[in-house]
């Protein structure tokens, strides 16, 4: 995003570990599937999201393309693309930041899926996909605040992208389909309805955030405010180091996923736990791993620890626990304990 | 998009049944397609994308659930019609779909509107495009291939039947292959094209088999024996029509010709009958070869049912239920565990001691016995209404909200054009207007609107009576259990509910309206009984509470359903509590707002209260003994179908 004003930098949050965490992961890790986060108004929800944006690392993408296209993975690139490699057409890399893309409640469907383009369609009498949503959130990530009040019709066009990432368009005469591999980031508060457990299974990890109990904590939360609100570029100014170094770590944690490896016994303990935690599906136990690698990524090691797997349950599971569509289910973080037996240290 | 890229068929761990489904398919498209229902997360969407790749000359057409129309049957070629003058056909998905795989995802979400269509092309054949001056036939037939999460919702009975085969997916529950799952899963994300490598010879091995079955199929032949057996277990099951039996045999042929035999066994057809009877029958037998069902499909199955209004037991998915709802009373146990005792020891006791206690002692009635709501009979009822299956109610709506599923002709103003079908509407006629610079002018007489489909929900009110008379003889539990029921029901057709409770003096909004089910099941798990019985303050409480919420969005269908025995005791102003409850019903019922009332009234001596109560609302009255059948769940869907219509 590049607007003038300044946001309000992403390690000046107070406390909301967690919730910075999962963002933190994802951004390491863009096949993790996303973050939903839940709770009471307030509680930097929004703001963590935006502040993200500042941290988001670089990565090429082909040039002039609209789905910002990696120019080095066939299996997602859109038709333009892959007709340009084919004809052997060298695809000019760029640097590119990831974005973080909004999708307002109020957005209607031809925007979010793309429709056709009226003005091309008046002036030349062709017809024209104009990309939606979808089309610029591919490689970014997708933000839905308040994703508990999007429309059905809308929740469904978004199960539909999410789940194979490529965005089929058929509608209002256009025929057209473009990939949407986007990282899901949804707020919400629950006090104002519910998910449908199949677009909240679709999101890889849920934390709740609550504000802070500490009054200590809680000045410091006003103090920051104060001070970001007076003179926002001094407070950047004053957090651009830490800035830096989360960015850095971020960078090497990226860096050091493709080299992370797991043991056989940190496979059987995710697969066990998803048998003994009777979530519904596989998503379950493959979002555990791949969080547990991110973790140890982002720790700078290349081996999945217990600790790891543990810390990845904590995210994964909760909200994958429910057996009826309403019927909360009981999360027990000390079976997971249990099953995943802490050998070594956290 | 590029299919080749999919996670391989043949690495698919487990899910044998849906696997083979899908291939039965492949060999021979005459079985007419498959349905797989199954939780989260069970790799459906993925087995039907691996398919596309094995078969060289199918493809698989993806249906997205917002097609519009005009790109499912096709429609007038705008390009074409402007640069040559002449009307000519952009065909749509259907015409692709024609000896192909017609694949839909989340099939159970699909447009009503689309549905339709889809049927009619299904039962001819051949799509027919009259529209937008063109007129055009093409033959239409497809394999169609459906995967669906019953937990949001169910398909339409007709709709059901055309899918020839039906799997329930389930996760699987073996160490061994779970692991086996996510290794490979992981494998395939770090490199998806090396992936697919490694798997293409087993891809083409698979490929090879299912040619030389196709090859085979018509070698396989079909005795007069093996016919009569599949009419028979077709009758069995008390299938409708003749499909079933049909797609016995075809999918016998299949499974035979996989197998490289010339004839077609009794297991054969055994087989076949598992995968073709779970979703058409429609009456329990007690042939136990057949596979067990689940709600869905029994739910789907009763409103198959016109008007044999017997009461069913749900046979297995009850157990289940039950065994569900066990375990949740175990944990409840520690809260519900002491009154539950005072209960049955002294409750009729305690009930007389109410009557003029209000410091009596609260309790909490856990959840009684859930049933599985039943789904409307849609074909006793006008055609027009059965928009109430699926969503509750699909209006069309006129603000510009909802999926945009076809055109019209704007009657009055202009105000959400269609773009689309506006462009389609001027282009035969560019030839001979004026231009002024654009390719295309468009005339007032071309403008079209959008028509959308909206899925509202309604707007059920509980008021329940938690007086201390509800909480003798369980009778508190019994009623906890069918709201529990209808709030599944509710969650499924996207109502929005609200609980309110009255009980000694007054009443209280527990839950204002809200989408969250959820939260409406956990009040009501803790909702004491005890105390009074100011029935008007419920009522009016209701009243207050549909009025705000009509003030924010006037297209609300609010619906009433009042539990209690209508024995009011205590009232708002210090008049005759019955006569108050009376004025207010009445007052209730002038303002339109459908009711329902569901009598708790037990032991010898009726007052029948609540009828009166019921008849000043002008609403549907049923007894709460009656509810086990499932009435009052009907009761409401018929009220918000009312209200609609």
């Amino acid at each position: 995003m590049k607007n003038a004003k300044t946001v309000y930098p992403f390690t000046a949050i107070v406390g909301q570990e967690k919730m910075k965490k999962a963002l933190i992961l994802n951004v390491i890790n863009p096949l993790l599937g996303g973050v939903l986060i839940k709770g009471e108004k307030g509680t930097a929800k929004s703001t963590a999201v935006r502040a993200l944006a500042e941290l988001l690392p670089e990565r090429t993408q082909v040039e002039g393309c609209i789905f910002g296209c990696d120019p080095y993975d066939k299996s997602g690139m859109c038709i333009t693309c892959l007709k340009k490699l084919e004809v052997n057409v060298k695809l000019n890399e760029v640097k590119g930041k990831m974005k973080v893309v909004d999708l307002p409640i109020s957005a209607t469907e031809d925007r979010v899926v793309g429709t056709l383009d009226i003005e091309y369609a008046i002036k030349k009498g062709e017809k024209k996909f104009e990309p939606g949503i979808l089309a610029q959130a591919n490689r970014n990530i997708l933000y839905v605040d308040e994703v508990n009040l999007l429309d059905d019709h809308i929740v469904d066009v978004l199960l539909d992208s999410a789940a194979m990432g490529v965005n089929t368009i058929e509608r209002e005469g256009v025929s057209f389909s473009h990939p949407a591999r986007f990282i899901l980031v949804g707020t919400m508060n629950p006090e104002e309805g519910d998910l449908r457990p199949q677009l909240l299974d679709r999101f890889c990890m849920v934390v709740n955030v609550t504000g802070e109990r500490e009054s200590e904590k809680r000045m410091e939360v006003i103090k920051n405010r104060l001070e970001f609100e007076k003179d926002s570029e001094a407070f950047a100014k004053k957090w651009k180091s830490k800035q830096q170094e989360l960015r850095n770590r971020i960078k090497k944690a990226q860096e050091l996923l493709h080299e992370v490896t797991y043991d056989d016994s940190i496979l059987e303990m995710a697969a066990r736990t998803s048998i003994e935690m009777e979530v519904d599906g596989h998503r379950a136990d493959i979002a555990m791993i791949k969080t547990a690698m991110t973790i140890a990524a982002f720790n700078g090691r290349n081996k999945v620890l217990n600790s790891d797997l543990l810390e990845a349950a904590e995210l994964v599971l909760p909200h994958r626990m429910r057996r009826t569509p309403f019927e909360e289910g009981i999360f027990n973080m000390s079976r997971v304990e249990n099953v995943i037996g802490q050998t070594h240290q956290g | 998009m590029n299919y080749d890229y999919v996670f391989p068929f043949a690495a698919i761990i487990g899910q044998e049944k849906a696997k083979k489904a899908l291939l039965l398919n492949l060999i021979n498209p005459k079985i007419g397609g498959v349905l797989l229902s199954g939780e989260k997360g069970t790799a459906k969407s993925t087995l039907v994308r691996g398919m596309a790749v094995l078969m060289k000359g199918m493809k698989v057409i993806n249906l997205p659930l917002n097609t519009t129309e005009d790109r499912l049957i096709g429609t007038i070629d705008i390009e074409k019609t402007i640069t040559q003058g002449r009307r000519s056909f952009q065909p749509g998905i259907l015409k692709e779909a024609h000896g192909n795989i017609l694949y839909v995802d989340e099939v159970n979400l699909l447009s009503e509107h689309l549905v339709n269509c889809i049927l009619q092309v299904a039962s001819s054949g051949l799509n027919k495009v009259e529209r937008e001056g063109i007129s055009v036939v093409h033959p239409c037939q497809f394999v169609l291939v459906g995967t669906m999460n019953p937990e949001e919702g169910n398909i339409r009975s007709q709709f059901l039947d055309r899918f020839g085969l039906f799997v329930e997916i389930k996760g699987c529950e073996d160490l061994y292959e779970r692991k086996e799952i996510i290794k490979r899963r992981l494998e395939y994300e770090r490199s998806p094209l090396d992936f697919i490598e490694k798997w293409r010879l087993e891809t083409d091995v698979l490929s090879q088999q299912i040619k030389a079955a196709k090859k085979y199929l018509s070698k396989v032949q079909v005795s007069d024996n093996v016919m009569k057996l599949a009419a028979e277990l077709a009758k069995e099951a008390n299938c409708a029509g003749h499909r079933a039996e049909l797609v016995i045999i075809e999918t016998a042929r299949a499974i035979a010709a996989y197998e490289k035999r010339s004839n077609i066994s009794v297991g054969h057809i055994k087989e076949a009958a598992e995968y073709t009877l779970p979703h058409r029958k429609r009456e329990k037998t007690t042939k136990q070869e057949l596979p067990p069902e689940t709600p869905e499909m029994e739910e789907q199955k009763e409103s198959n049912e016109q008007q044999s209004k017997q009461p069913e037991e749900y046979e297995p998915s009850d157990q289940a239920e039950q065994e569900e709802e066990s375990e949740a009373e175990q944990q409840e146990d520690p809260n519900t565990l002491e009154p539950k005792q005072q209960e049955d020891g002294n409750s009729e006791v305690k009930d007389k001691k109410e009557e003029n206690d209000e410091m009596s002692i609260d309790q909490i009635d856990d959840i009684g016995r859930t049933f599985i709501v039943k789904n409307l009979d849609i074909k006793a009822i006008d055609r027009k209404k059965r928009k109430g299956e699926g969503k509750r109610i699909r209006t069309k709506t006129d603000a510009k909200k909802g999926q945009y599923i076809r055109y019209k002709i704007p009657k009055n103003k202009l105000q959400d054009i269609a773009f689309d079908a506006t462009l389609r509407a001027a282009a035969p006629y560019q030839a001979i207007r004026e231009k002024k610079g654009l390719a295309i002018t468009i005339d007032n007489s071309d403008f079209r609107e959008k028509v959308r489909e909206k899925r509202t929900g309604s707007t059920i009110i509980f008021i329940v009576d938690a007086s201390g008379s509800m909480g003798a003889k369980k009778r508190m539990s019994a009623v906890k259990g069918a709201i529990v029921s209808l709030l599944t029901d509710a969650y499924q057709k996207r109502d929005k509910v609200g609980l309110i409770a009255f009980r000694k003096k007054e009443a209280d909004v527990l839950l204002n309206i809200t989408r969250s089910v959820d939260m409406a099941e956990k009040c009501l798990k803790t909702l004491p009984t005890g105390g009074k019985t100011p029935l008007s303050a419920g009522l009016f409480k209701g009243y207050e509470v549909i009025r705000t919420a009509q003030k924010k969005n006037p297209d609300m269908l609010p619906i009433i359903v009042l539990v209690s025995d209508g024995r009011t005791n205590a009232s708002i102003n210090g008049g005759d509590p019955f006569e108050e409850a009376m004025e207010i019903a009445k007052k209730i019922r002038m303002e339109g707002i459908r009711s329902i009332v569901v009598d708790t009234e037990q032991g010898f001596i009726k007052l029948g209260i609540a009828k009166d109560i019921a008849n000043a609302l002008g609403a549907l009255y049923c007894k709460l003994e009656e509810l086990e059948g499932e009435q009052l769940a009907e009761a409401v869907r018929q009220c918000a179908i009312d209200c609609n219509y």
